[in-house]
């Protein structure tokens, strides 16, 4: 979509996002053919996040970010608008998987569309090459004992407890019913009984992995890790369990209170050029929706984090877990 | 306004104000210096005491180490290990409940399986006051842990340290949700086979909290992890910040601590001087420490701060010490200045009342001549130039009077002249008038003179006039006045003559004694004389009145045919 630069002049664009998904080069890009200003702002979680979205019933910004899972309070809450998807051409530029979005859980409520795709990050498994002579494929190697005292996995209940879930042949790893807890928080047991230990940080993963010569790693923060292991010499592989991967998908939405919605669509459509994309995948080490990941195969499952069934219980079994208890303990009310 | 501000006072001024700035100039960099000296022994004390309490530090972990040591090697823990014997469990979880006893910094102490997931075989937590022995379900897996599973790989022995963390650990009574360190060392049979871990936990903060109760009030410990995290800190909200994500570090409030996180120092100073510190400035130091056992933690960072303001309470009492003694030599430079003055200027003065005196009484009184400084040179001078003054003055008098004779005088003869006469007339009538005497005036003029000049000379009439005078002058008394009135006639003024007879004696005396022969040159030259007498009060009240009569007295003297005499009252008589 080329504008002419006069179509916007005088306007604000008032965003909100994560760093790097508006750096200044490709904010000026974007100043400069639609004649507009843009003001970013950031933030780094998603508590903050949410406060400063609602906190004016979405009046401050036009634009913001939000993983499906986030996203479904901002829509029960009404903080955002639907997105007419004609309006952005560049859709067109995106992957098959990401251009049905009807397809994509969280983005639509009802027959409106709340969000559009933008970048993403899932959570496979890093292993030693040199400990596996085949790639591992599928999430119970994490259980195997022939890698007991080997396995490095993650310190947080809300995504462990999915990923019981999952290796226990759930479909839905974010809805746990009353009969499958005892089983969840006994394969978590199971798990805390093979790992050598869980971490938190990524810096803490890739310490111990090469400290302790681990075999394999749940990467919670996916390629991030794959990166930091690959620059201290680590000779790891990266697999997308059969089972899928755990996956959070960064959208962009607009808000109730947008000013200009027609410049926020332009906004939305630009990020989805060539430029950005490329940014994203370069100087983040994430995924854009416009090219084929360089971290997995077209094929791999990729299960978009959605809200989960209860995150306090999730959280309170957790600690029990973590902190040692066995399985009568944990249960306990 | 030299009255006012005379050169003593402003001599006094200069002299006092001199030694008063040198005296503050001197005290103040004397006291610029010795507080830098002050402050920077202050913060060499600091560092030493930065120094001492990480000793400390170092002392009580080797103390725990021992504590370990003597729980690892007690033959019961590998027994407790090897089978699960309740009774032995029971002693040994009374060993560790008196240990738990003896120190109050132990959160918990306990001894974790190598097997079954690092399952706790015995354990006693503090929990407020009580200790409790934990059993049954109660009791947890921790193999999952680096303190079992890195301790597990470690020789007899050696202790293992965990890092500094917030101990998340669910159901560790006191010690949960607090700043924790552990320490554990491993179980290890004689035959080398690692059967455990006994495991202790630190309570930092109630570490800390005694270390600090040894120092003195104001100081303040922080503690920071290798990467400049805040463990402990005077405001316990800065503590463990990456445990809820986010870093609150040691180089963030204190830059300059930068260098011993990321560079090669091993110690800083530093001084705050804002943000919380900005009401009560710090002066703190920070050193570096590496980890010397076996630790994820690679090394910490300790630092102790003191209000900057008892590191200058010295220097404030040097101040005060100093402010004193330039007090004092300000004082003293005061009294000097004002002694120096009076001692410079006192000789001036005398000097100068002197000149006062000398132009009221012409002469110098009290001068310091026998002085051998400049003061002295100053007086001679003087009293020269008054030598000299009186000199000029006796020769100026002199001459006064010899210009006042010349004016009185003729110079011919030597006697008075008209003027002084006339002088002699008017003060003899006036005492006349005043007492009743009587005065008389012989008016005498030469004859033949006009003869002698023509014919002889000026000289020869000059020598006749002069021998005249003589003549007259030896004829007459003291008392009596004679002058030359001009030309060749004269005045004889008798004071007081007693009748008319005594004047015509003295008259016809002066006659005779007139015409004897002058001698001049080879001649003897004759004159001869007419005298007209006057006499008050008889023939006249004035002085005017009475030298006309004579006058013409004398002219009737001449006409009588010379070389007599006429008392003008006959003349008059004749006249009427």
């Amino acid at each position: 979509m080329t504008l002419p630069a006069a179509a916007f002049a005088l306007e604000t664009l008032r965003v909100l996002a994560w760093p790097g998904y508006a750096d200044p080069d490709l904010v000026k890009i974007f100043e400069q053919r639609t004649g507009s200003k843009v003001e970013v702002s950031l933030i780094d979680s998603d508590d903050v996040l949410w406060q400063r979205i609602s906190q004016n019933q979405a009046g401050d910004f036009d634009v913001f970010a939000v993983n499906t899972a986030e996203l479904q309070r901002y829509i029960s809450a009404d903080l955002v608008t639907p997105i007419d998807t004609t309006s952005l051409p560049n859709l067109a530029r995106q992957l098959p998987r990401f251009r049905d979005l009807t397809a994509i859980r969280g983005i639509t409520r009802g027959d409106k569309y709340f969000a559009i795709p933008y970048t993403y990050a899932e959570m496979g498994l890093i292993y030693d090459r040199a400990q596996f002579k085949e790639p591992p494929d599928s999430v119970a190697v994490l259980w195997d004992p022939r890698f007991r005292g080997k396995v490095l996995a993650y310190n947080g209940g809300t995504h462990n407890f999915s990923l019981a879930a999952l290796s226990l042949g759930h479909k839905t790893p974010f809805q746990i019913d009353s009969k499958t807890w005892p089983a969840a928080a006994q394969r978590l047991i199971d798990l805390r009984r093979n790992v050598l230990g869980f971490y938190t940080r990524p810096e803490e993963s890739v310490h111990l992995f090469r400290k302790h010569s681990a075999a394999l790693l749940f990467a919670n923060y996916g390629s991030q890790q794959l990166q930091l292991l690959k620059s201290a010499g680590v000779d790891v592989g990266y697999v997308i369990p059969k089972e899928g991967a755990l996956a959070w998908l960064d959208c962009w939405v607009i808000t109730r209170g947008v000013h200009n919605i027609k410049l926020a669509q332009a906004w939305i459509d630009f990020l989805l050029e060539a430029a950005p994309s490329q940014a994203l995948v370069s100087r983040q080490g994430l995924a854009n929706t416009t090219s084929p990941s360089p971290f997995h195969n077209a094929n791999d499952r990729l299960i978009w984090l959605e809200p989960v069934e209860n995150v306090d219980r999730r959280d309170v079994l957790w600690q029990r877990i973590m902190s040692g208890d066995r399985v009568r303990k944990v249960l306990a009310p | 306004m030299t009255a006012r501000f005379g050169l003593a006072f402003r001599l006094g001024l200069l002299l006092a104000l001199v030694g008063v700035l040198a005296a503050g100039v001197t005290g103040f960099y004397a006291y610029q210096a010795s507080r830098a000296l002050l402050v920077q022994s202050a913060k060499n004390e600091l560092l030493t005491s930065t120094v001492v309490l990480s000793r400390r530090i170092v002392t009580y972990r080797q103390e725990i180490s021992r504590n370990l040591q003597v729980l690892a090697t007690h033959p019961i823990t590998a027994q407790v290990l090897e089978k699960p014997d309740p009774a032995l469990a029971n002693q040994l979880a009374t060993l560790f409940d008196v240990m738990l006893e003896a120190n109050s910094n132990y959160f918990q102490i306990r001894l974790i399986s190598a097997d079954e997931g690092g399952i706790e075989r015995v354990r006693i937590d503090r929990d407020g006051k009580r200790r409790l022995r934990i059993t049954g379900d109660d009791l947890q897996e921790k193999g999952h842990y680096p303190y079992v599973f890195d301790s597990l790989k470690l020789p007899a022995g050696v202790t293992y340290m965990s890092r500094f963390e917030i101990n998340h650990e669910h159901g560790a009574h006191s010690g949960e949700g607090q700043p924790t360190v552990i320490l554990a060392t491993p179980v290890v049979t004689t035959r080398g086979r690692t059967l455990g871990v006994v495991v202790i936990n630190i309570d930092l903060n109630g570490f800390f909290a005694l270390l600090g109760s040894d120092l003195p009030k104001g100081f303040e410990i922080f503690f920071a992890n290798n990467d400049g995290d805040y463990l402990v800190h005077p405001d316990s909200a800065k503590t463990f910040g990456f445990d809820k994500g986010r870093h609150i570090l040691m180089q963030d409030e204190f830059p300059a601590t930068r260098d011993l996180v990321d560079g090669p120092l091993s110690h800083v100073m530093v001084e705050a001087h804002d943000g919380r510190y900005a009401n009560a400035p710090v002066v703190a130091t920070f050193i570096g420490r590496k980890t010397q056992i076996k630790s994820d933690e690679s090394g910490v960072f300790l630092g102790l701060a003191q209000p900057l303001e008892a590191v200058l309470e010295q220097a404030d009492q040097l101040g005060v010490v100093t402010l004193q003694i330039v007090t004092g030599l300000s004082l003293i430079c005061i009294l000097l200045a004002a002694v120096v003055a009076r001692a410079v200027t006192r000789p001036i003065n005398a000097m100068s009342a002197a000149v006062r005196k000398f132009s009221d009484q012409g002469y110098f009184d009290n001068l310091p001549l026998q002085r051998g400084d400049e003061i002295g040179e100053l007086a001679r001078g003087f009293h020269q130039m008054q030598n000299q003054i009186s000199r000029q003055m006796t020769e100026l008098q002199q001459h006064q009077q010899e210009l006042e004779h010349l004016s009185q005088h003729d110079m011919l003869t030597g006697l008075p002249n008209r003027r002084m006469f006339q002088d002699r007339l008017e003060h003899a009538l006036a005492r006349a008038r005043r007492s009743g005497e009587s005065v008389a005036l012989l008016f005498i003029d030469l004859d033949n003179f006009k003869e002698i000049n023509d014919s002889l000379g000026h000289d020869a009439g000059d020598a006749v006039l002069k021998v005249v005078a003589s003549r007259l002058e030896t004829e007459t008394r003291e008392v009596d006045t004679v002058a030359r009135l001009g030309g060749d006639e004269f005045i004889v003024l008798l004071d007081n003559p007693a009748h008319q007879e005594h004047i015509a004696g003295i008259a016809q005396k002066l006659l005779d004694r007139l015409r004897a022969g002058i001698p001049f040159q080879e001649h003897a030259l004759h004159v001869g004389a007419s005298i007209g007498i006057s006499q008050y009060p008889t023939d006249g009240d004035t002085a005017t009145a009475i030298l006309a009569t004579a006058d013409r007295a004398m002219y009737a003297a001449k006409a009588a045919g010379r070389n007599g005499f006429c008392f003008a009252s006959v003349t008059k008589g004749e006249a009427t």
